[in-house]
C-alpha cells in the first residue's frame, strides 16, 4: 500500500513521533509536582554533602559573613548535583581560589523540579544509570538520552504555560540551597546565579520568584546561555550575557521570538535598552568542549587559557556587579 | 490511511459496517488524546490522581457528543445545500475518518512547540474535512469547502444558543469530576504562586529529604600508573 516516497520518510517520521511522545510526556513531571501529587520535599544528595565537607570544601564561618553566594547552574549534560565534567570542577575551583569571601554552590541538579537527581527517580532511575555509565564508558550516544531528557526541561522553563510552575520549583530549590549554606533572606547579601548552556534559561526564570522572597539583589551570569525573553530578565538587577565568538550553540536563539532584534516590546530587548542587561563577547571562545569557555589548554603557546579569561571576567562581575560599566570587557 | 488523507480510504470505507467501527475508534482516540492535551488546567488546579482520570473519561465522552453533533450539523447542511440524500451512517463515518489528525492533539503537549503543533493540526484537520466530503460524499471542491464552513457556523451559532445548556451540564459534570474547583485559567498561569505568605521558606528545614546516591565519577587512582597517561582534555 506505501508508496516510494512514504517507505523512505517512514524511518524519520516514526523516530519524530517517538520524539514528540516523549517530550509530550515531559511536562507532566512539572505538572504533577504542582497539583501535589509527588510531594513538597526537596531532595539532596547527603552522600555528596559529606564528601564535599570531607574535602573542607568552603562553608561560611560565623566570623566571616561571606560577600556573595554563587550558585553555579551546569549545563544539559548533567544527572544529578555532582559535576560529571572535570571542566566544570577545574572552573568551580579556580573561581573558589579568585573569590575567597565569596560561597561558591555547584550541587543542585537544574534539570529536576524538587532536585532529584535523575539516577535516584522512582521509576527510570535504572534507566538513567544506564545512560550514565553509557555516556562515561561509551558508547556516547546513549548518554545523549540525558542531555535530550534536560534539554526538554529547558523548554518546559521557556514555554509560557509550564515556565511559571517550573521556575517556582527551581526558585525554590535554589533558595533551599542558598540557605543550606546558611544565607539569610533578609540580609543584602547578594545571589548570584551562573546559568551555563541551557541552565541560562533555568536562571532567568527562577529570578522572578526568588525576588519576591528575599531582600537580596539577585544577578544572573549566563555562560553562553541559552534562554528566551522572560520576564526574569527585567526582575534580575543585572543579566551578564557572556558569548563567545565561536558559539554556534547560540543559533537557537533564533527559536525564541522575543530574543529577534526587532521585536521591540520583547523584555530582552527592553533590557539591553534599559541597561540592565549586558552582553559580553568572548573572543575566540566555543559553546563547550576543546576551545569552549571552560578550555584549559591556551588556544595558542604563550596565551591565556578559555577558562581563566571566563573566571577572571566572571569574578570581576561578582565583585562589581553593582557597578556594571566598571567591568572591563577585554573577553 | 486516512491519515495520510488517502482518497482511497473514503470510498473503501464508507458503506461498510466496519467503517463505523473503524471511524469510532479513530473518535475514541481522537478525544483521549484531545483531552490529554487540554488536561493541563486540571493539574493547574491540584486534581488528585483518580479524579484526573475520571474528568479524563468525562472529556473524552464529550468529545464523542460532540462528533455526533458535528455529524448531525454536516449532514443536514450538506443535504439542504445539495438536495441529493445521503445516509447519515455515511456522513458519521468520513467525517469519524477526518478526526484522525487530532488523534495527534496529545502531541500539543509538548514544551515550546505545543503552539505550532496546535496550528499544523488545526490546517490538517481542516484539509482532512474538505478532503473527506470530497471524496468520500463526491461533493465538488468548493461544496465541501461551503459545506464545512457553514457547519461550523451552525456549530458555533448552537454553541451559542441552544446548546449553551449542554455546555453549562458539561462543565457541571467535569467539575464535579474534578473534585476541586476549577477556578484557575491557563491564562492565570503566570499569576500562580504556591505560597501565599512571603516568609513561607521557614519551613523549607522541614521539606527537606535526604537521599544516598552512588558517586556519579568513581575517583581517579591516585596510583603512579596514571601518571604516564595523556589525559585528553
Amino acid at each position: 500500500m506505501f508508496t516510494e516516497w512514504s517507505d523512505l520518510l517512514l524511518l524519520p517520521l516514526v523516530a519524530l513521533i517517538i520524539f514528540l511522545f516523549w517530550a509530550s510526556l515531559t511536562p507532566f513531571e512539572t505538572l504533577g509536582w504542582w497539583a501535589g501529587w509527588f510531594g513538597n520535599a526537596i531532595y539532596h544528595d547527603t552522600a555528596l554533602n559529606e564528601a564535599q565537607e570531607g574535602a573542607n570544601v568552603q562553608k561560611t564561618r560565623p566570623s566571616q559573613p561571606s560577600t556573595a553566594f554563587v550558585l553555579f547552574l551546569s549545563g544539559i549534560g548533567r544527572v544529578s548535583g555532582q559535576t560529571l565534567s572535570y571542566r566544570e570542577q577545574g572552573f568551580l575551583d579556580r573561581l573558589r581560589q579568585r573569590l575567597p569571601g565569596a560561597v561558591v554552590i555547584d550541587n543542585i541538579f537544574p534539570y529536576s523540579v524538587n532536585n532529584l537527581a535523575l539516577t535516584g527517580q522512582p521509576i527510570f532511575a535504572g534507566l538513567w544509570q544506564w545512560a550514565l555509565r553509557r555516556k562515561l564508558e561509551g558508547p556516547a550516544l546513549a548518554g545523549y538520552l540525558i542531555n535530550t531528557r534536560n534539554l526538554l526541561q529547558v523548554a518546559i522553563a521557556a514555554d509560557k504555560r509550564y515556565g511559571p510552575i517550573y521556575n517556582q520549583a527551581m526558585a525554590e530549590v535554589m533558595l533551599d540551597t542558598v540557605m543550606r549554606y546558611d544565607f539569610d533572606p533578609e540580609s543584602e547579601t547578594p545571589i548570584f546565579l551562573i546559568g551555563y548552556s541551557g541552565a541560562g534559561q533555568i536562571a532567568i526564570g527562577a529570578v522572578t520568584y526568588l525576588r519576591e522572597w528575599t531582600k537580596a539583589p539577585i544577578y544572573v551570569i549566563s555562560l553562553g546561555g541559552i534562554f528566551s525573553s522572560d520576564p526574569g530578565l527585567l526582575v534580575a538587577n543585572h543579566v551578564f550575557h557572556l558569548w563567545g565568538t565561536r558559539d554556534k550553540a547560540q543559533i537557537w536563539r533564533f527559536l525564541m521570538p522575543g530574543r529577534w532584534s526587532w521585536i521591540a516590546t520583547s523584555e530582552w530587548n527592553r533590557a539591553l535598552r534599559q541597561g540592565r542587561a549586558t552582553i559580553i563577547r568572548m573572543d575566540g571562545m566555543g559553546h563547550t568542549g576543546r576551545g569552549g569557555y571552560l578550555d584549559r589548554n591556551p588556544p595558542a603557546e604563550g596565551e591565556r587559557s578559555n577558562i581563566d579569561r571566563t573566571v577572571e571576567i566572571i569574578s570581576a562581575i561578582i565583585e562589581q556587579a553593582d557597578h556594571p560599566e566598571h567591568i572591563p570587557r577585554i573577553g | 490511511m486516512s491519515l495520510r488523507l488517502d482518497p482511497s480510504v473514503y470510498v473503501l470505507l464508507q458503506d461498510r459496517a466496519e467503517g463505523l467501527r473503524y471511524a469510532c475508534l479513530i473518535v475514541l482516540l481522537a478525544g483521549i488524546s484531545e483531552s490529554l492535551g487540554q488536561s493541563v488546567v486540571l493539574f493547574l488546579n491540584r486534581v488528585r490522581p483518580q479524579r484526573f482520570v475520571l474528568a479524563l473519561s468525562i472529556s473524552t465522552a464529550s468529545h464523542l457528543v460532540g462528533y455526533l453533533l458535528w455529524t448531525l450539523t454536516i449532514w443536514s447542511v450538506g443535504s439542504l445545500l445539495s438536495g441529493a440524500e445521503q445516509s447519515w451512517s455515511a456522513v458519521a463515518v468520513v467525517v469519524g475518518l477526518a478526526y484522525a489528525p487530532q488523534v495527534f492533539a496529545f502531541f500539543e503537549l509538548t514544551p515550546y512547540l505545543g503552539n505550532l503543533i496546535w496550528g499544523i493540526l488545526s490546517l490538517w484537520s481542516m484539509v482532512a474535512i474538505i478532503l473527506a466530503l470530497h471524496y468520500g460524499l463526491n461533493m465538488e471542491p468548493w461544496q465541501a469547502l461551503l459545506v464545512s464552513a457553514l457547519g461550523w457556523m451552525v456549530m458555533q451559532a448552537l454553541r451559542r444558543t441552544v446548546g449553551l445548556p449542554i455546555l453549562c451540564f458539561r462543565s457541571w459534570l467535569q467539575r464535579r469530576a474534578a473534585g476541586v474547583p476549577l477556578v484557575v485559567k491557563p491564562d492565570d498561569v503566570p499569576h500562580l504562586r504556591r505560597h501565599r505568605r512571603p516568609n513561607w521558606y521557614e519551613q523549607l528545614e522541614l521539606r527537606r529529604r535526604s537521599v544516598r546516591l552512588p558517586p556519579v565519577r568513581k575517583k581517579r587512582k591516585p596510583t603512579d600508573e596514571q601518571t604516564h597517561v595523556h589525559r585528553m582534555e
